[in-house]
């Protein structure tokens, strides 16, 4: 059953398109990685998904409603969206960010219930960052801190997540890490997640469905194996690669000029 | 795990407060002239109105309250615009406040305005008026740049800081001396006797426009993330940023009227709170606000003895006691924890 369905969608920036007539849909449970070249429209998808910014034409349905009827507070019980690592301006501890998350759930005096500190806790622990609950956000290490914003989401207690390149400034331990836990959300607590990345091989190894992005009208979506073949990634990223298989696991790897011609530069 | 619950904040609360209110009453025992509770409530020899009671009464005690109610607007408005524009170096002047209100009372000056609103004096009536005037100028401006992006906001702030302060430096060379003198006296920060009406006035206002942001506390706290962050989270930013700004503009509006500029008090109360208690702005507010009234009480305490029987401006004395003193803090507790970041 669809959760989210996008209908025609087009966004203009001034006069610019930067997304034309894409229309898809996401069933519940399902991991869909959104990839593409950079200016290809994949972050403004996710403004749009998120309600941030609105469509020019068509429309999104999430759990079967206009995602331009929610209010503000009742999209944030559908849909909790994690950006790019950042380190925040006020020195914030983890449990106070991750408790920001309840926010929608507050009662009209402020504070926060039992319920709210248990799902907190649960997200936690769940995101293995409660040992330092009480440290601040700045202290944290890049992927530590990304732990946190994920724990934050799982914290709003939603059935979508979108992520905007949630590995992007991540070592290696780190992505395999992010994306351990996204699929952990995904197969035990049944999320929905749409999750911007430009790691097709991570995102090859852990999506169920693919969004391929080339140009503002050109897409295609599908599961990983059948999307992210050598065509279409050369034609999509204008890059020559290689693609192989490690076990059951594809991969693509992007080869530049010296690779190509086999050959290391030159003074 | 620690977070803030209603108990450690109420708690927090009444302590402040009665600290606050101690100190108010010190305060007002300190002067050029010497009175004693006994002489203040008890009879004149001669049957008049003891010059005591007077003294008390009529000058020191609406003093005090004029500087709590400044101290904490600035605070307030402070702990506001740092964190709706996610920049620790905001104060309560920063979306050009002080120069509206220095053109307005200038103008006032050169103008030869004779008139007064509630005991106002013109100056300050048309400071209030720049100051409001100018926000909205500032507010519309960075309206115009995009979707009330912060960094157009700030920078119709700077620009129109600068163009006023350029105005008001036209207007001091070609006015006579005398005319901008007073002026000039009046933007360093000075209090004022203020009649009963216009102190209960704006202590009303004052105290409503801290309740109001305080009830914005929570969503203030999401917007510290971020603009998308906290709509993200369900914040509905535009109708809490419009709020926030208005208010925060009022409470310091009327703390220029009353006062002129007085310095550091919005900038580093807020920092020195949220050092020691952290920055969720649902103490922040209320902290601050006690805080500053409170510092700003002793400040003028301070102004009115120390080159006794002159006066100090009083933000002369906020610079001089709140920069070493915020600077000892900021030492303190940065190397407990990285405080702020890029």
């Amino acid at each position: 059953m669809a959760i989210v369905e996008v209908k025609d969608l087009s966004y203009k920036y001034d006069k610019t398109p930067v997304i034309e007539n894409i229309s898809f849909q996401v069933n519940k449970g399902t991991f869909l990685a959104v990839a593409g070249p950079n200016g290809a429209g994949k972050s403004t998808l996710l403004k749009l998904l998120s309600s941030i910014i609105a469509p020019t034409m068509g429309t999104i349905i999430i759990d079967s409603e206009n995602i331009a009827d929610y209010k503000s507070h009742q999209l944030a019980k559908k849909i909790a969206v994690v950006r790019q690592e950042f380190v925040p301006v006020f020195g914030f501890t983890v449990l106070e960010t991750v408790m920001m998350a309840r926010t929608p759930y507050f009662s009209s005096g402020g504070f926060e219930s039992k319920t709210d500190r248990q799902i907190v806790n649960d997200a936690l622990k769940a995101t293995e960052t409660e040992q330092f609950a009480n440290r601040q956000l700045a202290q944290l290490s890049g992927g530590e801190r990304q732990r946190v914003f994920i724990a934050r989401a799982l914290a709003q207690n939603t059935p979508i997540l979108l992520l905007d390149e949630p590995t992007s400034y991540l070592d290696l331990r780190h992505q395999v890490q992010i994306y351990d836990l996204l699929k952990m959300m995904q197969v035990e607590k049944g999320k929905t997640i749409i999750s911007v990345t430009h790691d097709i091989n991570l995102a090859g190894q852990y999506c169920d469905e693919v969004l391929l992005i080339s140009e503002q009208t050109d897409y295609i979506i599908g599961p990983p194996k059948n999307i992210f073949s050598v065509e279409n990634l050369e034609k999509t990223f204008q890059v020559s690669g290689f693609s192989g298989k490690i076990g059951t696991e594809s991969f693509f790897l992007p080869l530049g000029k010296f690779a190509r011609d086999n050959q290391p530069p030159t003074a | 795990m620690s977070l803030l619950t209603p108990k450690k904040l109420a708690l927090r609360i009444l302590i402040a407060s009665l600290l606050l209110v101690a100190l108010m009453a010190i305060c007002s025992m300190i002067g050029t002239e010497d009175i004693s509770f006994k002489n203040i409530f008890g009879d004149h020899e001669n049957g008049g109105i003891n010059p005591d009671y007077k003294i008390y009464v009529h000058i020191r005690v609406p003093r005090i309250i004029l500087a709590a109610i400044i101290g904490a607007a600035l605070a307030c408005s402070g702990v506001v615009f740092q964190g709706l524009l996610r920049n620790p170096l905001a104060d309560p002047y920063i979306l050009g406040i002080s120069s509206g209100a220095g053109l307005g009372a200038i103008l006032a000056v050169v103008a030869g305005v004779n008139f007064t609103i509630l005991g106002h004096s013109p100056m300050a009536v048309f400071a209030f008026a720049g100051a409001l005037s100018t926000v909205w100028l500032v507010w519309f401006i960075g309206k115009l740049t995009g979707r009330m992006h912060v960094t157009g906001l700030l920078l119709a702030g700077v620009v129109v800081n600068a163009f006023f302060s350029a105005m008001i430096m036209f207007i001091t060379s070609v006015a006579k001396s005398d005319q901008v003198f007073s002026t000039i006296f009046w933007l360093m920060g000075n209090m004022s006797e203020q009649s009963f009406l216009v102190l209960w006035l704006s202590a009303g206002f004052v105290i409503a426009g801290i309740v109001c942001l305080f009830l914005l506390s929570g969503q203030l706290n999401a917007i510290s993330f971020g603009e998308i962050d906290a709509k993200n989270m369900g914040i509905n930013t535009a109708r809490t940023q419009t709020i926030a700004f208005a208010v925060a503009a009022l409470i310091t509006a009327i703390a220029v009227s009353l006062s002129g500029l007085i310095g550091f008090v919005g900038l580093i109360i807020p920092h020195a709170i949220r050092l020691i208690f952290g920055p969720d702005h649902r103490q922040l507010i209320p902290l601050s606000a006690i805080s500053a009234a409170a510092f700003l009480v002793a400040a003028d305490t301070l102004a009115r003895v120390v080159v006794a029987p002159a006066q100090l401006p009083v933000g002369v004395v906020t610079a001089i006691i709140g920069g070493p003193f915020f600077l000892v803090l900021l030492v303190k507790y940065s190397r407990k924890a990285g405080i702020w970041q890029s």
